[in-house]
């Protein structure tokens, strides 16, 4: 791997960190498993875009595992990872039939995907099929947060192509 | 890919996106209705450790010890349940509130518990 592009991950996932403490802050907003903005998705959305498949994986990686350190709640790393990994494969493939243009669309799909991934992991440790029930609601707040993350990366994708561009 | 071909692939993704997001919204309305059943059931790893009959219950508390040493205390009020109580990092379970829906069980990921309204037929 060049060096550029291992600063430029390793810079991605120190931002991805950051938003993703400093939303932990954020008061609830559901009082349901589960429900987030998930704003570090934003970091994940701009790299499917922009790197390979290979190292955006690393990167989200790194980011679930030190995230999960960093919030102290080891318990939840099970949901979040499995989420993480429903969300990447789904996006990665997605993103292969869509433009950037419609980035949002492939974040949306991506945050579907993530609550299926969390739905699966509960259902697994549970051992019952009670936690099925919040499925529509998870993905209903979870278009929503995804469209927002997606526009957040579209627009920052937009900028920093203007900036290769210029420099 | 010719563009033509990916225009067409937008709009079928997009097709799929919004028809995903009706249906939750069917479910949603559907999941979010008032149970009429009384018969409520704790659940702890799988295993029903106790049924409560909602419509003869008195005013209580109980509380529920978890394998990893936490507890959840519940709480039965004017015919309602909730759980008041509990030491598990998040506070979902305590945040969702009283139980309303069949559909939308109080659920403690950390300790494995879960409070739902009991089906019909359902014994433990």
């Amino acid at each position: 791997m060049k060096l550029k592009k291992l600063t430029e991950l390793a810079l991605l996932t120190a931002l991805a960190l950051i938003i993703f403490v400093i939303e932990l802050h954020f008061p609830d907003i559901l009082p349901i498993p589960g429900v987030k903005l998930g704003l570090a998705n934003i970091i994940t959305v701009y790299a499917i875009f922009q790197y390979q498949p290979s190292e955006t994986a690393m990167l989200v990686a790194c980011r679930v595992i030190l995230g999960a350190i960093c919030s102290g709640n080891m318990s939840a790393l099970l949901y979040s990872a499995s989420g993480a990994a429903m969300c990447l494969l789904g996006m990665i493939i997605i993103s292969r039939f869509l433009n950037p243009e419609y980035l949002w669309l492939c974040s949306i799909l991506g945050a579907i995907f993530h609550n299926i991934g969390q739905i699966l992991a509960a259902m697994a440790v549970m051992q019952s099929m009670a936690v099925l029930s919040y499925l529509p609601v998870l993905i209903l707040s979870g278009s929503i947060a995804g469209l927002f993350t997606g526009l957040c990366a579209q627009a920052v994708l937009k900028r920093m192509h203007r900036t290769e561009k210029n420099s | 890919m010719t563009e033509s071909k990916k225009n067409k692939q937008v709009n079928v993704i997009l097709l799929i996106t919004v028809l995903v997001i009706v249906l939750c919204i069917i479910w949603t309305i559907v999941a979010f209705r008032k149970s009429a059943g009384q018969r409520v059931l704790i659940i702890q790893e799988n295993q029903v450790i106790q049924e409560i009959d909602l419509a003869s219950a008195e005013n209580q508390e109980i509380k529920i010890s978890s394998a990893d040493g936490g507890y959840n205390l519940i709480q039965i009020q004017n015919h309602e349940i909730c759980i008041s109580e509990a030491d598990c990092p998040d506070q979902t379970c305590v945040k969702t509130g009283i139980l309303r829906s069949e559909s939308l069980p109080i659920v403690c990921l950390p300790h494995k518990l879960i409070i739902r309204f009991a089906e019909e037929g359902e014994t433990s």
